[in-house]
C-alpha cells in the first residue's frame, strides 16, 4: 500500500521548448499532498507520469524532494485524457490513495483523475483546496458551484486531485538533488492496449455570438401593448430548464442546447 | 548626411509602454523579496541615481519623499546596488535558485 | 574519474554555469577530477543576456567541430563600426565572405541556447550540473582554507577543495574571498537590449546578407549624450539592438535607458534597419567594463576566479567580446585546478597554472594591450566631440559644393576640429592612445 502522486511533464505551447517545460503548479501541490500524506502515515510515495523520456527531468525532481519510487510510462506528449487515465490506473491499482493535479499546465480539463477513480471503482473528491491529515483520515475542502463549499472525510482508498494552492512544493535539498540526477528512472512500456491514442484536435473556440432570433410581428391592439410585447422582460426567456436523462442522453441533449443557444457550430 | 537634413526627433517616447516593455520579460517570481530598499536613507537622498539608471523602473519616489521599490520584475543586473550612493540603502541578493528572470531570446 | 578524498563531496566546484564555468567544468572533468557545477538559473543560459556575438576560436580546443552543433543564429561576414553625430553616420564596413564557412570567425547565438549547449557538454565530459540553486557563500575550514560553498538549498553544503568562482559581473565570491576589492560604478556599464522580429527575408535585404550570413554592427555615439556606444547584430528572424552605458553618467543625466534606446532606433541611420520590428523581449546585465584596470587578483588557497567575475571582458568601441575571454579563462582555470588536484597542492602557488596560461594567452596579452582603451573610447571627448568631428571631416570632404572649389582636407579638419572644440594636443594624445592601444 502507497500513496501515488500523478503529474503531467507539459511542453510550452510555444515553441514545444523542454527548457521551459514541467509541471503545474496544480501537480506540484499535489506532490506535496501525497509527500506530506505518505510521511503522516507511514508510507511510502510512488510518483507516475504518462509521457516521454523528457519527462523524467519532473521525475527526478520529484525523487529530489523525496520521493520513495518514481515511474513512467512511455508515451508521447500528445496522448488523449483516457489512454493516459488507462495508463495510470494500472499502476495504481495497490495504491492506498491517487493524488493529481487538479489540471495540468496546458488547460488541461480535469477529466484524468475522474478517469482514473472510475477505472480503478474508487471513490473520488476532486478539485480541492484544502487537505488536513487528521490522524488516520483526510479532512479536505471541495470547491462546489456558487461560491460554496464542502468538507468531506476520506478514509478509505481513493482517488484526490488538489489546486495549486494546497500546498507548496518544498525545495530539495542539494543532496538529494545531486543523487536524483544520477538515479536510473524506471520505465515500462504502454502496451496494454496496443495503440496509444493521441489527443484529437480541439476545434477551434470562439466567443459567444448569440444567433439572430425571429421575432413575430407585434399583435396588440393599442401601440402600448405592441411595444410592451416586444420589450418586455418580466417573463422569462432564459435557457434555464431542468431535465433527467442518462448520461449519453444527457450529453447529447447539452451539446443540442449549446448548438441552440449559438455557443457551438453545426459541424 | 547633409546637416541640413536634420531630421525632425519626435519626442514621443517609448514606442511601447514600459509595462508592454518589461511584459516581453519572463519572470518566475518568488514570494519573497531578493532587494529590500530602507526608506530612511533614502528620504534624505536627493540624487536618486537609481530612479534614472533601473531598467526595469522599479525605483519609484514617492509624494512623501521616499522611495518606493518592487522587486518582481527584476533582472538582477547589480546597476542599483552600483550607482546608489548611500550605504546601506539598498540590501542586494539573488533570488532563491529557480527563480526570477528567465531569458529566451538574448 | 578518482573518487574525491573524504570529506568532500567533489575536487572542484564551479560556480555559474556560463561560457566560463562550463569550459572550467569541460577542462577538469575531462582531466579526470570529480566537478560540481552549480548554477543558480533553472537551466544554463536562462540569466544570462549580452549583444550577441560570440567570438568562438577557443572551442577549436575544447570541442572539435563544434560549429556542427552548435546553437548558432548566424554567422557574421559583415562587422561595421558606426559613427554616430545627431544627424550623420559614418560606416566603416569589413566583410569577408570566408567568415561564413568553417572553422568561422564569429557567430550570433542566443545565450539560453549557446549556455544550455556548452553546459551540456560538461555533462557529458562528466561533471554534474545542479541547476536552480544559487550559491550563497564560501565555506572555510578553522585556518581559514576554503572547503567548498554554501547553497541556498536545505543541506546546502557542498565541500571540495578547489573553487572556480565563475559567477558574473556581480560576483559576490570574489568579493567574498576579498579578491575583488571594487565595487565602483565608474568600473562599470549597463547593457539594455531589445530583441526586435522582423522577417528573415526582411533582414537579409535591409542588412545585406543571404541564408544564414550575419552582421554585427557597434557604435559610438548616439547614446544620447550618455557615455557608451550600442550595438546591433543580426538573428535569424530577429535584430538585437542595444546599448552600453556608463553607470555614474547614466544616473547624472537624467535619462533613462529605455529612452536611450528608443532615440538610437529613431537615429536616421539606424531607423530603415530596424522598421516596423516588434520587440520580442527585452533585457538588460552589468558589463564590467574598466578592463585591466579593475581585474581582481584571480587566484587565492583553494580558489579561482574566471570570466566576468574576473573582469576579464573587452567592452571597448569596435570590440564588445566577453564570452571568447571567459570561455578560455574559464578553461584554464578547469585544467590548472585538475593539474593542483593531481599535485596535492591547492595553495595558491599549486594553482599558479593559471595565471601562467592567461599571461601567455590572448587573455590577457589583449587586456594588456588594449589596457588604456576602455578608458579612452568612453572618455568625454571621444563620446561627446570626436563622433561629430569626424562626421563633420567626411561629410565636407564628400559635399560638392560648386562653383567653389574644394577646399583643402588639413582645412576642413582644422576647422571641424575648432567647431567641435578639440584641442590639438588632445588629438595628438588620444591618437597616441589610440595607436597603441589599437594598433
Ligand atoms: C549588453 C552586453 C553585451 C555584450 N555583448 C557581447 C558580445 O557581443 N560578445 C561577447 O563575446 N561578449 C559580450 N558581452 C560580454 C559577455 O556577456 C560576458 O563577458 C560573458 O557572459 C561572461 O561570461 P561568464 O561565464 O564569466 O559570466 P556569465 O555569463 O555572467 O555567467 C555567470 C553565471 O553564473 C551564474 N551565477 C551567478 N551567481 C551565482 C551564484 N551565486 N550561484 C550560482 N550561480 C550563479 C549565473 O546565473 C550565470 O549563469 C556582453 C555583455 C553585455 C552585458
Ligand atoms: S536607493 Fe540609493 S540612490 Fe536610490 S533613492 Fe535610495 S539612497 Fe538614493
Ligand atoms: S538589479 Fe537591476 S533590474 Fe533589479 S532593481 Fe536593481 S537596477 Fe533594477
Amino acid at each position: 500500500m502507497t500513496i501515488t502522486v500523478c503529474i503531467k511533464w507539459v511542453l510550452p505551447n510555444r515553441d514545444g521548448d523542454e527548457r521551459f517545460a514541467g509541471i503545474s503548479l496544480a501537480d506540484q501541490a499535489a506532490l506535496e499532498t501525497g509527500l506530506r500524506v505518505a510521511e503522516a502515515l507511514n508510507e511510502s510515495c510512488t510518483v507516475i507520469t504518462v509521457g516521454p523520456a523528457a519527462a523524467e527531468t519532473s521525475l527526478r525532481d520529484a525523487l529530489a524532494c523525496g520521493a520513495h519510487d518514481v515511474l513512467r510510462v512511455d508515451a508521447p506528449a500528445d496522448t488523449d485524457s483516457a489512454e493516459t487515465a488507462r495508463a495510470l490506473a494500472t499502476y495504481c491499482e495497490h495504491s492506498r490513495l491517487v493524488v493529481c493535479g487538479d489540471y495540468s499546465s496546458d488547460r488541461g480539463s480535469g477529466s484524468v483523475p475522474a478517469l482514473v477513480a472510475a477505472r480503478l471503482g474508487r471513490g473520488q473528491a476532486l478539485g480541492l483546496i484544502d487537505v488536513q491529515i487528521v490522524g488516520e483520515t483526510l479532512s479536505v475542502v471541495r470547491r462546489l458551484d456558487g461560491g460554496r463549499r464542502e468538507r468531506l472525510s476520506v478514509t478509505g482508498p481513493a482517488v484526490l486531485s488538489v489546486e495549486g494552492s494546497v500546498a507548496r512544493l518544498r525545495r530539495a535539498s542539494l543532496r538529494a538533488t545531486l543523487s536524483a540526477n544520477d538515479a536510473i528512472i524506471d520505465v515500462v512500456t504502454n502496451d496494454a492496449s496496443g495503440a496509444i491514442r493521441r489527443t484529437p484536435e480541439a476545434a477551434p473556440l470562439r466567443p459567444y455570438r448569440p444567433r439572430a432570433r425571429v421575432v413575430p410581428s407585434p399583435t396588440g391592439s393599442s401601440a402600448l401593448d405592441r411595444v410592451r410585447q416586444i420589450t418586455d422582460t418580466s417573463s422569462s426567456k432564459g435557457h434555464g430548464e431542468t431535465v433527467v436523462l442518462e448520461p449519453g442522453d444527457a450529453a447529447n441533449r447539452i451539446l443540442e442546447s449549446l448548438h441552440t443557444w449559438g455557443y457551438v457550430q453545426e459541424s | 548626411m547633409s546637416p541640413t537634413a536634420r531630421i525632425e526627433r519626435d519626442n514621443a517616447w517609448p514606442e511601447i509602454s514600459f509595462e508592454e516593455r518589461i511584459g516581453t520579460a519572463e519572470f518566475r517570481i518568488h514570494e519573497k523579496a531578493h532587494i529590500t530598499v530602507n526608506g530612511d536613507s533614502c528620504r534624505g537622498c536627493t540624487t536618486r541615481e537609481c530612479v534614472v539608471a533601473c531598467p526595469a523602473n522599479l525605483f519609484v519616489p514617492t509624494s512623501d519623499g521616499g522611495i518606493l521599490f518592487n522587486y518582481e520584475n527584476c533582472f538582477e543586473c547589480g546597476t542599483c546596488y552600483l550607482v546608489c550612493n548611500k550605504e546601506g540603502a539598498i540590501s542586494w541578493t539573488y533570488p532563491e535558485g529557480g527563480y526570477g528572470i528567465v531569458f529566451h531570446r538574448t | 574519474m578518482t573518487a574525491p578524498a573524504h570529506d568532500f563531496d567533489a575536487d572542484i566546484i564551479v560556480v555559474g554555469a556560463g561560457p566560463a564555468g562550463s569550459c572550467a567544468a569541460i577542462a577538469a572533468a575531462r582531466a579526470g577530477k570529480s566537478v560540481v557545477l552549480v548554477e543558480r538559473g533553472p537551466f544554463p543560459g536562462s540569466k544570462n543576456m549580452y549583444g550577441g556575438v560570440v567570438y568562438p576560436r577557443i572551442l577549436d580546443e575544447l570541442i572539435p567541430s563544434w560549429w556542427e552543433t552548435m546553437p548558432v543564429q548566424r554567422w557574421v561576414v559583415k562587422r561595421s563600426t558606426m559613427l554616430l553625430s545627431d544627424t550623420g553616420a559614418l560606416n566603416v564596413d569589413f566583410r569577408a565572405n570566408a567568415w561564413g564557412a568553417p572553422p568561422y570567425n564569429g557567430a550570433t547565438a542566443y545565450r539560453p541556447d549557446f549556455d544550455n549547449w556548452l553546459a551540456n557538454h560538461a555533462v557529458e565530459a562528466g561533471a554534474r550540473l545542479v541547476c536552480s540553486t544559487t550559491v550563497t557563500g564560501l565555506l572555510r575550514d578553522s585556518t581559514g582554507r576554503i572547503q567548498g560553498v554554501s547553497t541556498d538549498r536545505p543541506d546546502g553544503d557542498l565541500r571540495a577543495p578547489i573553487v572556480i568562482a565563475c559567477d558574473g559581473v556581480n560576483s559576490f565570491l570574489a568579493k567574498e574571498s576579498g579578491l575583488y576589492p571594487h565595487t565602483d560604478a565608474s568600473n562599470f556599464t549597463l547593457g539594455v537590449k531589445e530583441t526586435l522580429a522582423l522577417p528573415k527575408h526582411v533582414i537579409d535585404e535591409r542588412f545585406g546578407v543571404r541564408d544564414n550570413q550575419g552582421v554585427d554592427i557597434e557604435i559610438l555615439g548616439g547614446t544620447s549624450g550618455v557615455n557608451g556606444g550600442g550595438f546591433i547584430y543580426t538573428n535569424l528572424d530577429t535584430v538585437a539592438l542595444g546599448v552600453v552605458l556608463k553607470l555614474p553618467k547614466l544616473a547624472a543625466q537624467q535619462k533613462r535607458p529605455e529612452q536611450i534606446i528608443a532615440e538610437l532606433k529613431r537615429h536616421p541611420a539606424v531607423a530603415p534597419l530596424i522598421e516596423g520590428a516588434e520587440v520580442k523581449e527585452y533585457s538588460a546585465h552589468v558589463i564590467p567594463e574598466a578592463g585591466l584596470e579593475m581585474m581582481p587578483t584571480m587566484v587565492a588557497d583553494g580558489m579561482l576566479v574566471a570570466g566576468d567575475a574576473a573582469a576579464l571582458c573587452l567592452a571597448a568601441g569596435i570590440w564588445l567580446e566577453g564570452v571568447n575571454f571567459a570561455m578560455a579563462s574559464g578553461m584554464y582555470a578547469g585544467q590548472a585546478a585538475a593539474e593542483a588536484i593531481t599535485k596535492n597542492d591547492v595553495s595558491s602557488r599549486g594553482l599558479s597554472g593559471y595565471t601562467d596560461r592567461l599571461e601567455k594567452t590572448f587573455v590577457l596579452r589583449d587586456h594588456k594591450k588594449l589596457r588604456k582603451v576602455p578608458h579612452l573610447v568612453l572618455s568625454d571627448r571621444v563620446q561627446h566631440k570626436y563622433p561629430a568631428f569626424v562626421a563633420g571631416v567626411v561629410e565636407r570632404v564628400f559635399r560638392v559644393d560648386n562653383p567653389h572649389p574644394k577646399p583643402g582636407v588639413r582645412r576642413i579638419v582644422r576647422e571641424e576640429r575648432k567647431k567641435a572644440g578639440i584641442g590639438l594636443l588632445d588629438l595628438l594624445r588620444d591618437g597616441w592612445t589610440g595607436m597603441r592601444g589599437f594598433g
